[in-house]
């Protein structure tokens, strides 16, 4: 069917888009077998014809004449940045064998010796390639510098991955540190076009609270400057003036759908009845204690101090409201630098704007109706303790009722299968921090680099293992790294400290890439294989797509160019060769939903292409193959009212993290048993300020804080080899140069275009300064734009990158969620 | 408090922007179409063949030839003939063909001749649209303030007249040929028009001053930033003032080192005063003003 | 019929989807951008703002441009489009001075030889674009003339993820585009040249 496509003159395909994490429909006009257009798909849900600017962007990354062609050999023994590695092009089978006989020996060795750095987001059924290989370790991110501090927070809440602010029916928005709907986070294309639509049609009103101006802050009706790293303040303000000033919040919801009236012991755990177990709550007509699911009960106590059985308790929402109470606008005000009066002003306007008792019908539903809510992301959370602030940001949404109703905060789910809905213990949802890949079990001596063994919510802190590596005494880790697998991943640009991942880079005997341009990392490869691009290839994808579900399929829509091939293929070549078939393929057919007569026999080798129409049949039916798709496109759809609208089933989601407690309290009892000295005092169950936090106590010389960022044309910093996009980001200032507010700047002698040192306690970089007035006076901000140094010949060799200026260790790290702290602080100077 | 615009090049961001599509081949262009155009037009009243003829030649080979470098499809010359309707750059190229075929007429006619004296009065005339039309061709670009104003065809014609009295002294004071007015009027002709030019430019800036604000950015260029020492030294400095000193003080009689010295500096003052008006031509910001 | 375009600057994030989009209809060389996107910040921290600002050719119905021409190389169509013949055009530039909004672009000597990635890499895409244009003469925004004349949006109109540009006839009362004029006060870019544009902003 492909081949009589492309025998034609002139046709226009459907696929996909990968010029993000996301993808939007597309539609891909072909003329004498050339591609000259890509466009949104106008019959797609999703995007609706939109692309971003890096979507349409994608034919110069097909074309880009620097793609990997052929696989490759380094002749060049010598590794280094800037550094001809001298390919040479050898044969697939050639250089299968090579990769094949230096994993073996390790895998039979010690599989521990293999680093693993699988990034690709479209096919997160790759990212265990490693652990079916034996290898638990980690070495790159996609986790630690965004949702680490996130989607277990997420997963713990509703069951989501990740979340957003109603666009159909929030009118008033409060976004922090995410760029949701303007510019970054889930789906930008679509995102944009739904913002826009609550923005103007619908008169939405929207703040933004950003250390900079960034895109959403520039619409917004008003942007709040703010210190990195202290949002978290900032929200416990607004939540104490909601709780303790202006008495708003949502009691129906909270004594309903939370465990809100759970009562909570000196210890901090629920009052349990003796028998059943099951967590008390205050019946407040009875005026007694009754087991939460009591029939009988009246009306759910939310405040009051009671003793059961002899027991001194609270409802979990008096145990939030006394421990807030000293958190005042003033105190908080201090932290975040937004003045008390704004905290107080917004916290009344989002109080108000919540419409807290009304409520809404859709299709013929009841719903309650919470239009106001804030929506965050990896600014506001990628920070130690950023657990907490994380559960921060859920709690001023609890409060007033909007999860998941409209109007509200919205979760949404990683992949079709939604928010994943499970009874849990004592009446409430069971948590799911795990999404992406079952916990590592706890063992005394780590097992993985990165230390996942003693992160039981977190998200792989793939940061950590550079300091192991380069430290193994640390934590007495007693095997070493031989080689580094990469597939879709830039570890040496991802990771903080950069300097110490460039060092485990140059300890490795052996690195092999899959990817289609080089990048920093995969340029010190000695094997190169190249992979289709998206343009070429079959994937049905479908990931973190707010309001719609279903999966778009990706399809060639060309021969592909060059001598490439898929990376799934790739990787299942090497797991034949090197003898662990069975095993991936049995993760495939967890990982790809396959089910019955679809499920792949163990010891059988299957194509790409054979697993994706296994799993479309799985998932839609025998007779949804890929050729239904090739047909119709794709299988998206709106998600249905009751998909999105309180779907927990009758389960409590919790307003007080007793989770989070339990997990640290039992962590705490296993690493002292292992006499590891391991700190879990993050794990808490109500989000407070601490005054510990290692960012705002650094020495005072670093004046300044600095934090780097995303924009609509970038994709993290790999687009920046597209010259469109390149192009379009040297002319725009935000994307020329370091950051650095009028004032700040005149204060230092620094003008407009100056080069500038940039120095943290961790590393230093040095820029140009972008002199400009719309950033907080005591930060600087860097885009990823500026911060390449690959051999690329396209992207501008700035090699500005912030990542530099990170520190990569346990101290940096959150305890409860594995997030690293992606601000610093920094001195300047003009040189 | 709303802070200016900024003056800004290709980058993506909103404010004055420089005009450079026009600078030093067209400014030569003008610069060769105007001295030229002045010279005929001064040897027609001198009776000079010579001077007419090399009036010709410097407008067909410097003017013609630094237009045809400065197009992008030269092979297509032919075709800015089509709409002089509308557009002055064929009004200027229509007039430079006309005074080209007359003006060679008229040298070749028999002098008193009907066809002499047709020529002559076609060449005098197109001679004249050559010599102002670039001021026209300025003026009608409504994009940049600093030339869309009615002194420019004005400023033309001074220049104009002023290069073309210098290049008649120059001419005469190495004897390559002979006027039948008095060399003494002839200078004082030149120190009037060189009192005159340096007025109308006096009064072309100050009326700049009342103009809108990409004028006022395009005067401020000129006169306090980067154009300002170029304009101040070689425009004003050189091409004005020391030309009207050295032809006051000294003149003719200083021979014809100082006459050739006068016609350089003349020359060169001419060539960059064009060549910073072209230069310090400023658009205006899409979308006027800043608001809060 | 008079096409033209509304810009509502209060939908526009500055994404660049546009002018991208336009790169990859037309096929544009290095540093020829008929649509782009312009920051234009006011104010002193705290109190900023900053808004983002398409431009393109106004198709302008008293088009300087088209005055000012001197072999009639750009002309003005029926339907308002304001339009460059690549064949009579000789690069005089006379229209590039007189556009007061700096939209046209001169490709220069050399201009379609190398293509984005420099070298002798040009790519498929560009070699199938290339042909289009013409070294040494002026080339601006069309309106996406071939999408138009087929009934399509322009490129940069569809793309528009915030749908913060809206294309349609200006002279029909009931159109998208008429209607947003009217009901929101659209103005068109220095009216005070009296070009005319077709191009008109919201804020
Ligand atoms: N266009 C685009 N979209 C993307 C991606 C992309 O690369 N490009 N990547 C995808 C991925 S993997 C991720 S993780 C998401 C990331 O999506 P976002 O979290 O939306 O993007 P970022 O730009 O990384 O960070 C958001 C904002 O946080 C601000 N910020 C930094 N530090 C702080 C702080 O301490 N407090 C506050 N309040 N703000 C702060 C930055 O200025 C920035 O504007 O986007 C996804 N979508
Ligand atoms: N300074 C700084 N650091 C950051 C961030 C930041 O905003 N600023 N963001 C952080 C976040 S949130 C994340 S998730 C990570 C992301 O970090 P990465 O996952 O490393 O990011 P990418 O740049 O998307 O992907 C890496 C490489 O994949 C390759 N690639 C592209 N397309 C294909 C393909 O089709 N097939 C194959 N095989 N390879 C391909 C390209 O070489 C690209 O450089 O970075 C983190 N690090
Ligand atoms: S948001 Fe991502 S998937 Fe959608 S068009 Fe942009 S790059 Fe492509
Ligand atoms: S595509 Fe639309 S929203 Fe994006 S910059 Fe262009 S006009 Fe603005
Ligand atoms: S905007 Fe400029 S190029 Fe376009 S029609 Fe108007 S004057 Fe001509
Ligand atoms: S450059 Fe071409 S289009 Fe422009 S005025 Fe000259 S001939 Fe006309
Ligand atoms: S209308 Fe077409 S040619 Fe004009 S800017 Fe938009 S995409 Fe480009
Ligand atoms: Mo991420």
């Amino acid at each position: 069917m492909a081949q009589a496509l492309f025998k034609q003159k002139d046709y226009w395909v459907k696929s996909a888009c990968k010029m993000c994490i996301h993808s939007c429909a597309i539609r891909v006009h072909v003329q004498d077998g050339v591609v000259v257009k890509i466009e949104g798909d106008p019959n797609d849900v999703n995007n609706r014809g939109k692309l971003c600017p890096k979507g349409q962007s994608g034919i110069m990354r097909l074309y880009d004449p620097n793609r990997v062609k052929t696989p490759l050999k380094r002749t060049n023994p010598e590794k280094g940045p800037g550094v001809d590695p001298k390919w040479q092009p050898i044969s697939w089978d050639e250089a299968l064998d090579i990769v094949a006989t230096r994993l073996k020996k390790i895998r039979q060795e010690d599989p521990r010796k293999l680093l693993v750095s699988i990034n690709d987001f479209h096919r997160i059924h790759l990212w265990g390639w490693g652990a079916m290989f034996g290898s638990f370790n980690y070495f790159s991110t996609v986790g630690q510098y965004c949702g680490a501090a996130y989607h277990p927070v997420n997963g713990t809440l509703d069951g989501s991955f990740a979340a957003v602010n109603d666009y159909a029916y929030c009118n008033y928005w409060i976004q922090i540190g995410g760029g949701d709907g303007f510019s970054s986070h889930l789906h930008v294309a679509g995102s944009i076009k739904r913002m826009a639509e609550a923005r103007v049609d619908r008169g939405m009103k929207v703040v933004v609270v950003e250390p900079r101006m960034s895109t959403g802050a520039a619409k917004a009706d008003e942007w709040v400057p703010i210190l990195p790293g202290t949002d978290r303040a900032f929200v416990l303000g607004m939540v104490h003036v909601l709780l303790h000033e202006l008495n708003i919040y949502d009691a129906e919801f909270l004594k309903i759908h939370t465990n809100g009236p759970y009562l909570i012991g000196p210890d901090g755990y629920f009052v349990r009845d003796p028998e059943s177990q099951k967590p008390f709550v205050w019946d407040a007509v009875a005026g007694a204690a009754k087991v939460f699911d009591d029939p009988s009960i009246e009306d759910f106590a939310l405040e009051g101090n009671y003793t059961v059985n002899g027991v001194k308790c609270r409802p979990s929402f008096q145990v939030i409201k006394d421990t807030l109470k000293d958190h005042t606008p003033e105190r908080m005000s201090k932290i975040c630098t937004v003045p008390a009066d704004t905290i107080r002003r917004i916290a009344k306007e989002f109080g108000e704007a919540a419409r807290i008792g009304s409520t809404i019908v859709i299709e013929g539903k009841e719903y309650p109706y919470r239009p106001a809510a804030v929506n965050y992301y990896r600014g506001a959370i990628g920070h130690v303790d950023g657990g907490l602030d994380s559960a921060a940001l859920k709690l001023i949404n609890i409060i007033i009722g909007n999860i998941d109703v409209p109007g509200g905060h919205i979760g949404v789910g990683l992949d079709h299968r939604l928010l994943l809905v499970e009874p849990g213990p004592d009446g409430m949802l069971l948590p799911q921090p795990h999404i992406l890949h079952p916990p590592y079990p706890f063992a005394g001596k780590p097992y993985s680099f990165q230390l996942m063994e003693w992160y039981p919510i977190g998200i792989d802190p793939g940061h950590l293992s550079a300091d192991n590596v380069l430290n193994p005494e640390k934590w007495g880790f007693d095997f070493k790294p031989e080689a580094l697998i990469i597939e879709h991943s830039n570890p040496m640009w991802n990771l903080s400290a950069t300097d110490k991942v460039m060092e485990v880079f140059r300890r490795l005997d052996f690195i092999v890439a899959i990817d289609v341009v080089l990048n920093e990392s995969t340029e010190w490869a000695d094997i190169v294989l190249p992979d289709h691009t998206y343009l070429e290839s079959h994937l049905l994808v479908d990931i973190e797509p707010p309001v719609i579900t279903g999966h778009v399929y990706r399809r060639p829509v060309i021969e592909p160019l060059y001598d490439s091939r898929d990376a799934s293929d790739i990787l299942t070549d090497l797991a034949e060769r090197i003898g662990f078939l069975p095993e991936w393929n049995g993760l495939m057919n967890i990982k790809l939903f396959l089910t019955g007569e679809y499920q792949l026999e163990l010891n059988k080798k299957y194509t790409n292409l054979e697993m994706m129409d296994r799993m479309a049949r799985s998932i839609y039916g025998p007779d949804k193959g890929l050729d239904w798709f090739q047909e119709n496109g794709h299988a998206t759809r709106y998600q249905k009212p009751e998909e999105m609208y309180l779907p927990w089933k009758g389960h409590r989601i919790p307003l007080y993290f007793n989770f989070f407690k339990e997990v640290g309290d039992d962590l705490k009892k296993k690493t002292e048993e292992a006499g590891l000295d391991w700190d879990t005092s993050s794990y808490l169950p109500i989000p407070v300020w601490r005054d510990t936090h290692p960012l705002h106590n650094l020495p005072g010389e670093y004046d300044l804080y600095a934090f780097a960022f995303k924009e609509t044309l970038l994709n993290f910093s790999e687009s920046t080899t597209i010259p469109w996009i390149n192009e379009a980001m040297n002319n725009i200032p935000i994307h020329m140069g370091v950051l650095i507010n009028t004032k700040t700047a005149k204060a230092k002698g620094i003008k407009n275009g100056d080069r500038i040192r940039v120095q943290s306690p961790f590393g230093e970089v040095i820029g140009m300064a972008s002199v400009i007035e719309e950033i907080h006076p005591q930060v600087i901000g860097m885009s990823n734009g500026i911060s390449r140094w690959a051999n690329h010949p396209v992207e501008k060799k700035t090699n500005t990158h912030f990542n530099r200026l990170l520190p990569a260790d346990v101290k940096w790290t959150d305890g409860m969620t594995g997030h690293l702290e992606t601000s610093t602080k920094v001195k300047i100077t003009k040189i | 408090m709303a802070k200016t615009m900024p003056l800004v090049g290709e980058e993506f961001v909103a404010g004055y922007r420089l005009q450079t599509e026009w600078a030093t081949l067209i400014a030569a262009a003008f610069f060769f179409g105007k001295i030229g155009a002045g010279l005929f037009l001064m040897s027609l009243f001198t009776d000079s063949s010579v001077g007419a003829l090399v009036g010709l030649l410097i407008v067909l080979i410097g003017k013609g030839g630094a237009h045809l470098l400065y197009l992008g499809r030269p092979e297509r010359f032919w075709r800015a003939l089509t709409k002089p309707g509308t557009s002055w750059v064929a009004r200027g190229f229509w007039a430079m063909m006309v005074m080209m075929v007359s003006g060679a007429l008229f040298l070749l006619a028999e002098p008193g001749s009907g066809v002499w004296w047709a020529a002559q009065i076609i060449a005098g005339v197109t001679a004249f649209i050559v010599a102002v039309y670039d001021g026209f061709l300025m003026n009608s670009s409504p994009s940049i303030p600093l030339w869309n104003t009615a002194m420019m065809p004005v400023l033309c014609l001074f220049y104009s007249l002023l290069g073309g009295t210098s290049l008649t002294l120059f001419l005469v004071d190495f004897g390559l040929t002979t006027v039948t007015i008095e060399e003494t009027l002839l200078s004082n002709l030149e120190i009037i028009l060189l009192v005159t030019n340096l007025i109308v430019v006096i009064l072309y800036l100050l009326s700049m001053t009342n103009g809108t604000a990409a004028a006022k950015e395009s005067l401020r260029l000129l006169l306090k930033g980067s154009f300002a020492p170029a304009f101040y030294i070689l425009a004003i400095g050189v091409g004005l003032v020391f030309t009207l000193f050295m032809a006051y003080f000294i003149g003719v009689a200083g021979g014809a080192g100082v006459v050739a010295l006068i016609t350089l500096a003349d020359l060169i003052g001419h060539y960059f005063i064009f060549f910073l008006f072209l230069r310090a031509g400023v658009y205006a910001p899409v979308l006027g003003k800043l608001t809060l | 019929m008079h096409l033209g375009m509304v810009i509502d600057l209060k939908r526009c994030v500055g994404c660049q989807a546009c002018t991208i989009a336009c790169k990859s209809e037309n096929g544009t060389p290095p540093g020829v951008l008929f649509t782009k996107v312009l920051d234009q910040v006011a104010g002193e921290y705290p109190i900023v703002k900053k808004k983002f600002v398409p431009v393109l050719c106004n198709h302008c119905q008293d088009a300087p441009c088209v005055r000012v021409c001197p072999t009639g190389a750009t002309t003005k169509r029926e339907d308002g489009l304001v339009l460059v013949d690549h064949d009579k055009c000789v690069g005089c530039r006379a229209c590039y001075v007189a556009c007061p909004y700096k939209n046209r672009v001169f490709l220069k000597k050399g201009a379609l030889k190398t293509g984005y990635f420099g070298g002798n890499q040009m790519t498929p895409f560009e070699k199938a674009k290339y042909p289009k244009w013409q070294e040494g003469t002026v080339v601006k925004c069309t309106f996406c003339v071939e999408r138009v004349d087929q009934g399509l949006d322009p490129s940069c109109v569809q793309t528009c993820p915030a749908d913060a540009r809206i294309f349609g006839d200006l002279s029909d009362p009931n159109s998208k585009v008429s209607r947003l004029i009217r009901q929101r006060g659209g103005y068109q870019p220095q009216p005070e040249n009296n070009t005319e544009p077709s191009v008109y902003y919201l804020e």
